[in-house]
């Protein structure tokens, strides 16, 4: 395994996932609760997470819960990595520069 | 029993939202497959409306698309197996020069292109048609100009002995424009300028001399009315010309003030015909122009 290329493509719904990030850098959210605080539709939702993840911004990880308890699928949670919360900022700061990475 | 069948045989919503976000989860890289296929159908359960759920497994298939461009060159497939549906197979595949997303935008580059070819040529088609044979443009000859032929009987010329008066232009009448001037059969022609310049306009005065019947143009005892003579009528029709550079009629002449007498005033616009080619053009700096004017045939028997 070489090393991992961080480097992702910014579109304007990119900022607006990383922003719901942001928001509360350590808190975990599901796709369903990313959609609703940006409005992101699933086809272009999901590719970004993926995304994000596979640079090395987020992480992610199954709900603990028990589906046959709480009577659902369990979700899959994201989360921002330290990387990925050095990397968002810069791009903020350089985005409100006028400069996007 | 029949509306239970009917019933039966209608699709479901819930399963074709389920069996869009399997086939979409199925056609996803193996590596991501199962968690996807998982992981949509718990974001499922957070939307209600049955349009929204539509809407999001149509969404998955979207996804998934993208995500299959996207992850073959990222995410490390963990068993080399190409998938039976060949989707990846396809993704995979080197285009040269070009990645699959160029080789899109070239398609809807070029499909575009096409549209707005077909769309300009058929507009211009339509557009300039061909001129069909009857309207070509063909020679027209003129029709005979009506000859206008009066005579006088030899005894009613025995008893009346009609002066036969130069024609006589009457006190202008107004014209209607400013190139409408009144015709005048004295040997001096009028001269008329043109009007006041305005505040706006600059400065700029055309001399302009208003024509009228000239040589050779036909008398008017020739056209005097035989009844009038008889009832000794007499006066002065007005008759308004629009005349070309050579003294040609260009429309037909009309009565612009009666003398009193629909027959004088017929004769008179036979007159005014007759003269047709005989019209002095009024010129505007020496230059003859197209114009309208209006002139007085006078009707007087000598006593």
């Amino acid at each position: 395994m070489g090393k991992k290329e961080t480097r992702v493509r910014m579109s304007l719904q990119t900022l607006r996932v990383l922003e719901a990030f942001l928001e509360n850098p350590t808190e975990q959210l599901a796709g369903a609760e990313v959609h609703q605080r940006c409005g992101i539709a699933s086809g272009t939702l999901y590719p970004i997470l993926l995304r994000l993840e596979s640079a090395g911004w987020f992480v992610s990880q199954w709900e603990s819960v028990d589906p046959s308890s709480v009577g659902r699928p369990r979700r899959r949670l994201y989360r921002l990595t330290s990387t990925g919360l050095r990397h968002a900022g810069e791009v903020f700061a350089s985005f409100n520069r006028g400069v996007l990475a | 029993m029949s509306q239970r069948n009917e019933r039966s045989r209608r699709p479901d919503p819930g399963r074709v939202i389920h069996w869009l976000i399997h086939q979409a989860a199925r056609r996803a890289p193996d590596t991501l497959s199962s968690r996807l296929e998982e992981e949509w159908f718990a974001d499922l359960e957070s939307r209600s409306a049955a349009f929204s759920r539509l809407c999001f497994a149509l969404g998955c298939c979207w996804a998934t698309l993208v995500i299959v461009n996207d992850f073959p060159r990222r995410v490390p497939v963990a068993s080399p197996v190409a998938p039976a549906n060949g989707f990846v197979t396809l993704v995979d595949r080197n285009f040269g020069y070009f990645s699959l997303r160029s080789a899109t935008l070239f398609l809807i580059a070029g499909l575009h292109a096409a549209l707005f070819f077909g769309l300009i040529t058929t507009l211009s088609h339509t557009r300039s048609p061909a001129a069909p044979p009857n309207l070509q443009n063909s020679e027209v000859t003129p029709p005979p100009r009506e000859s206008v032929a009066f005579s006088l009987d030899e005894s009613e010329l025995n008893h009346w002995r009609i002066t036969v008066p130069k024609t006589v232009v009457d006190p202008p009448v107004q014209p209607a424009i400013a190139s409408d001037v009144t015709g005048d059969v004295s040997d001096k022609p009028a001269e008329v300028t043109s009007q006041p310049p305005s505040r706006e306009t600059p400065t700029h005065v055309v001399r302009q001399v208003a024509g009228g019947p000239g040589a050779g143009f036909p008398e008017t005892a020739d056209f005097y009315p035989s009844p009038s003579i008889h009832l000794g009528e007499e006066g002065i029709s007005t008759v308004r010309v629009c005349v070309d550079m050579r003294g040609r009629l260009t429309s037909e002449p009309t009565t612009v003030k009666g003398s009193g007498s629909a027959r004088l005033d017929q004769a008179a616009l036979k007159l005014a015909r007759a003269g047709s080619g005989h019209y002095r053009a009024s010129t505007e700096n020496g230059q003859p122009v197209n114009s309208c004017y209006a002139f007085g045939v006078r009707f007087q028997l000598r006593k």
